[in-house]
This record gives C-alpha cells, sequence and structure tokens, in this order.
C-alpha cells in the first residue's frame, strides 16, 4: 500500500497536520454547539414555536443586556458578583487544599479531623446560612464564608484523596534514587496531585459561582444574582434572561481560564500528550 | 581474562554456591541467612527463608521463580527499601565517586510530570550534580537508548517500549555500582522485549556493572545472565544456581536458536516447573 512506503519524517508530519485538522475541529466544535443553540433558540422565540414572552429570543437579550450596561449598572453589577466569587473561591480552595493535603500527609491530623468533615461535608450548605448570618452577621463576610464553603469541602477531600493515592512507586523511585524525605513533598507528592487538585479546582469552581448566585439571591442588593432575582419578580423576564446571560458568560470565562491554567500547570496531562 | 576464569569457576561450583563467601577476598554482594516476614493478618508471611547468596563484583545474576516467591522483596531489600527481618547483606564493592545502587523499576515507575531527559537525569538530580553535567550525562543516555529527539517528551506520549528504555536510562545515568532490575522488561510485548534486552545488553557489555535481574521469563534470564537462580516458591530460597556460559557480546534474536541455549533453558526449567507446579497447587 503507498502508505506503507511512506518514511518516517513524511509520517511525522502527516501526523502533525491531522492533529492540526482534529484540534481545529474540536476548536469549530466547541464555539459550533454553543451558536447552533442561539440560533435554533433565535429562530424558535421567532416563529413562535418558543414563547418569546418567556423565552425572548437572543438578539433581544442583547439589546436588553446593552440597555441595561448603560442604564442600570449592569456592569458594576458583573463587576460585584466576579469579586465574590473570586474571593470566595479564594478564602475556599486555598485552606481547603492546603487542610487536604496535610490530612492526606499525616494519619494523626487525618484521624482526628475525618469525623469533623464527615459530619459537615453532608449538611446542603444552603441551609446553613441561617446560622452563618446569625454568628457572622448580615455581611459581606457572611455571604464569602457561604461562597467559600464548598470550594473548601471540594478541595480538601480531593486533595487529601489525592495525597493517599500517590503511586507507591514513585516514592520508591525517589527514595532509591536518594530524594530526602523532605523533598519528597516536592519531587514527588505534589506533582503527583496537581493533575486531581486541578480536576477538584474546576468543581469548585462551578460550586462557588452556585453559591454567589445563590446568596445574592437571597440577601444582597447587588451583584448579578440580584438581578436575576429581582427581575423575574417584577416579571421583567428579558431583564432576567439578560442577568441569566451574563452570569453564564461569567462562567464559561471562568472555565475557560480554568483550562488554560491546567494546561499550563500540568502540561503532561495535556490532550497532546495523552494516548 | 578473567572474566572466563571466573566463568569456569561458577562451572565448577554447579548448583552450589560456597555458603562462606564472605571468607574469600572476592568482590561482591554477600547475603546470609536473610528472612524476611510480613506482619499481615491473619498470620505473618514469610516471603523469604534464610537465603544465601553471592553476587560477584561484575556479573550479571537473573533470578527466576514462580510468582509469589518473594525475588521483589528480596530486591526491595538490597535497594534498601526493606529491612530484612533476619540476616545480612554485605556490599564489598567498590563504588568510589559512584551511588552503591540504583533500581529499575517496573515501566510505571517512570514519573508522568517529567520529561524523557529529566527523567532520566532524576538520580543525578537527587544527588546535587550541576545542571550542565547532568543535562549532558542524561542526553548521552538517552541517545545510546535510541531516544534522541525525545528529550523533551512526556512519558505519556512515548510507546511502553520507549517509556521503558528511558526508565533504564535513569538508572544508566546515574552510574551506580550495582543496578537492581524488578521485572523491568514484564509489560512489554515480545518484540519490543527482544528489541529493549538488546539494548540492555548492549549497555551492559559497556559498563559490566553489578546487576541483580529478576525476571518471571526464563528465555529473558538466560539470554542475559552469566547464571540464574532459581528461587523456591515461598517462602523463597534459592533453589539453585546455573552458569550460563553464552559467548558475548549476545544477540537476544539469534540466541534463540542456539543449541546451547536451548540445552541451558530446559536444564534450568526443570527445576523452575516443580517450584510453579507447587505455588500452583497452593
Amino acid at each position: 500500500m503507498a502508505e506503507g512506503s511512506i518514511k518516517a519524517p513524511a509520517a511525522d508530519s502527516r501526523r502533525r497536520s491531522s492533529a492540526d485538522k482534529t484540534r481545529i475541529r474540536e476548536i469549530l466544535g466547541s464555539f459550533g454547539s454553543p451558536i447552533a443553540v442561539l440560533v435554533l433558540w433565535e429562530i424558535g422565540a421567532r416563529t413562535g414555536v418558543l414563547d418569546a414572552r418567556i423565552l425572548p429570543p437572543p438578539t433581544v437579550v442583547a439589546v436588553t443586556i446593552w440597555d441595561m450596561i448603560q442604564h442600570d449598572q449592569l456592569l458594576e453589577n458583573t463587576g460585584i458578583t466576579t469579586l465574590r466569587f473570586l474571593v470566595g473561591m479564594i478564602v475556599g480552595t486555598i485552606p481547603g487544599t492546603l487542610l487536604g493535603l496535610t490530612m492526606g500527609l499525616f494519619r494523626g491530623v487525618r484521624v482526628t479531623l475525618k469525623p469533623l468533615v464527615a459530619i459537615f461535608y453532608p449538611i446542603p450548605r444552603i441551609a446553613l446560612f441561617p446560622l452563618v448570618l446569625i454568628l457572622v452577621g448580615l455581611n459581606e463576610t457572611s455571604n464569602i464564608i457561604m461562597i467559600a464553603i464548598g470550594p473548601f469541602f471540594t478541595m480538601l477531600i480531593t486533595a487529601m484523596a489525592a495525597v493517599i493515592n500517590v503511586e507507591p512507586i514513585f516514592l520508591d523511585v525517589a527514595k532509591n534514587f536518594g530524594v530526602k524525605p523532605r523533598q519528597l513533598y516536592f519531587t514527588v507528592t505534589l506533582p503527583a496531585v496537581l493533575p486531581s487538585l486541578m480536576a477538584g479546582g474546576l468543581v469548585s469552581l462551578g460550586l462557588a459561582l452556585l453559591g454567589t448566585v445563590a446568596v445574592e439571591f437571597l440577601v444582597s442588593t447587588e451583584g448579578l444574582g440580584y438581578v436575576i432575582w429581582n427581575s423575574w419578580q417584577v416579571l421583567s423576564l428579558s431583564r432576567s434572561m439578560a442577568g441569566l446571560v451574563v452570569a453564564a458568560i461569567l462562567g464559561a470565562a471562568c472555565y475557560l481560564l480554568m483550562d488554560w491554567l491546567e494546561r499550563w500547570i500540568t502540561p503532561w496531562q495535556s490532550p497532546a500528550a495523552k494516548r | 581474562m578473567g572474566r572466563a576464569a571466573r566463568e569456569e569457576n561458577a562451572l565448577d561450583g554447579r548448583d552450589r554456591e560456597p555458603a562462606h563467601a564472605q571468607l574469600q577476598p572476592v568482590a561482591g554482594i554477600t547475603i546470609q541467612g536473610m528472612t524476611k516476614s510480613f506482619d499481615v493478618r491473619p498470620q505473618p508471611v514469610r516471603a523469604l527463608d534464610r537465603v544465601d547468596l553471592f553476587v560477584a563484583d561484575g556479573e550479571f545474576l537473573c533470578i527466576v521463580g514462580p510468582s509469589g516467591c518473594g525475588k521483589t522483596t528480596l530486591l526491595r531489600i538490597l535497594a534498601g527499601l526493606e529491612s530484612p527481618s533476619e540476616g545480612t547483606v554485605d556490599f564489598a564493592i567498590n563504588h568510589t565517586n559512584r551511588p552503591l545502587q540504583s533500581m529499575v523499576f517496573q515501566e510505571q515507575g517512570v514519573f508522568p510530570w517529567l520529561t524523557a531527559l529529566d527523567n532520566a537525569a532524576f538520580g543525578l538530580t537527587a544527588r546535587g550534580v550541576a545542571k550542565s553535567e547532568r543535562v549532558e550525562r542524561a542526553r548521552a543516555m538517552l541517545a545510546k537508548l535510541g531516544l534522541s529527539g525525545f528529550e523533551n517528551t512526556y512519558p505519556r506520549q512515548l510507546s511502553g517500549g520507549m517509556r521503558q528504555r528511558v526508565n533504564l536510562a535513569r538508572a544508566f545515568a546515574n552510574d551506580p555500582a550495582i543496578l537492581l532490575m524488578d521485572e523491568p522488561l514484564g509489560a512489554l510485548d515480545e518484540q519490543t522485549k527482544m528489541l529493549v534486552q538488546d539494548d540492555l545488553l548492549k549497555l551492559w557489555e559497556e559498563t559490566r556493572k553489578t546487576v541483580i535481574f529478576i525476571t518471571h521469563s526464563l528465555d529473558e534470564a538466560v539470554v542475559l545472565g552469566d547464571r540464574v537462580a532459581v528461587m523456591s516458591h515461598r517462602p523463597g530460597r534459592i533453589k539453585a544456581l546455573y552458569p550460563v556460559t553464552l559467548a558475548r557480546p549476545r544477540n537476544a534474536l539469534e540466541l534463540r536458536n542456539n543449541p546451547e541455549f536451548i540445552e541451558v533453558r530446559s536444564r534450568i526449567w526443570e527445576a523452575l516447573r516443580e517450584e510453579v507446579l507447587w505455588s500452583r497447587e497452593e
């Protein structure tokens, strides 16, 4: 066959170009699917298949967004939500990760703290809100705590499990080649758990965003959650929808950022490195 | 050559090692009365039972035995990853300016987060060898194993055979006096295995390090080793030792049709078969 006679370098470049094609196809696909949904939505709303009063078409939503940016401080509200989300994410993930790693590394700490995790983790987090409000007060701190709880537990459990599940062979290799016990954490344990931490980060992201919007629904007078809820209560559905779309864009942006961060921090896990 | 003389000695002492090898002024590894028990429930498991073994400096010793016979445990003790319950190991091998031993682990022991080059240089990095020197040594070792151009590739992008060569490069670049190999080629397919065996033979024939090589493949043991030790079923003991006098340099592929190879192999198989059957009945 013709393929059999191709020499190695040619085959190599051929493979690369087909990898490029796959990549392009993936990018087109990842942009294509949301665009397809928008187009169908637009057509549906215009033709009356969807009730335009409940689901105003994307073009109308876009105009509403523009209008709200100019007259109703939509950007400011988006900024407030983003800030809350980021602070909550940091306050949750960093201590959660550190505590999880510590619990994974030291059996004593793990045995002592695990019962507390087992008690607090399964409580529906939003049910804790009244308690937090009473303890901390009706202020931004309690909002941040509510947002941070989800990422905190997610990272704690992910990090702990990741450390416990580090392949023993990696530790053996390091020991055999003379890595000192204290260096072991940085040369083996940390890189070995990074992929799990990145996955936990992605889950935390969704939880933090959920927490942010939930808190804004309930107590806040600013932020995207407030915009969505308030607009709905006055039955201004296109404004509510506009807030929802902006929140979705914010979420997607964070997701993409995280994806990029993952490629950068764990390059050996990138799709090109997977067989 | 001293090597030929030693092989003859090995022939004379067929099946039986001098029990007090440490009395002789010969350089090598002396294992005496080594016993290892693991404290597991419901009752402790005895993995090794009074193992006596002498491995001469510069010798390539292969150990075969039924699965679960404790051969890996023996190697892990030599590698400093376990300590024996009883008995002693004496490393009378000169290793100035180099580490005493490095282990070649099974394929999954290659670090996925390091490039081929960083993996190969791992031991040198851990020992604090200067960057320029360790890069040079790791690069040279990868080149010897046919991995030039893959220095910056992550293990996941490599085939199983290439990954295993990275694993070999890591141990050889570290340049220890003794190499301990734990079924390093066990996960490879037959063809790739033969190719990597050839690489390994070439490297070893250049360096003549002391090697203890554990394998479940009798073919592999005979292709590679100066001597083959057969271990008994659990608790593991050295049941018999067989010299392999096939001429070097050896070629993994051609050797398999060599009458002498076939003869030695069938002789060892008789000893091994009993043990394999035994452990199967358990």
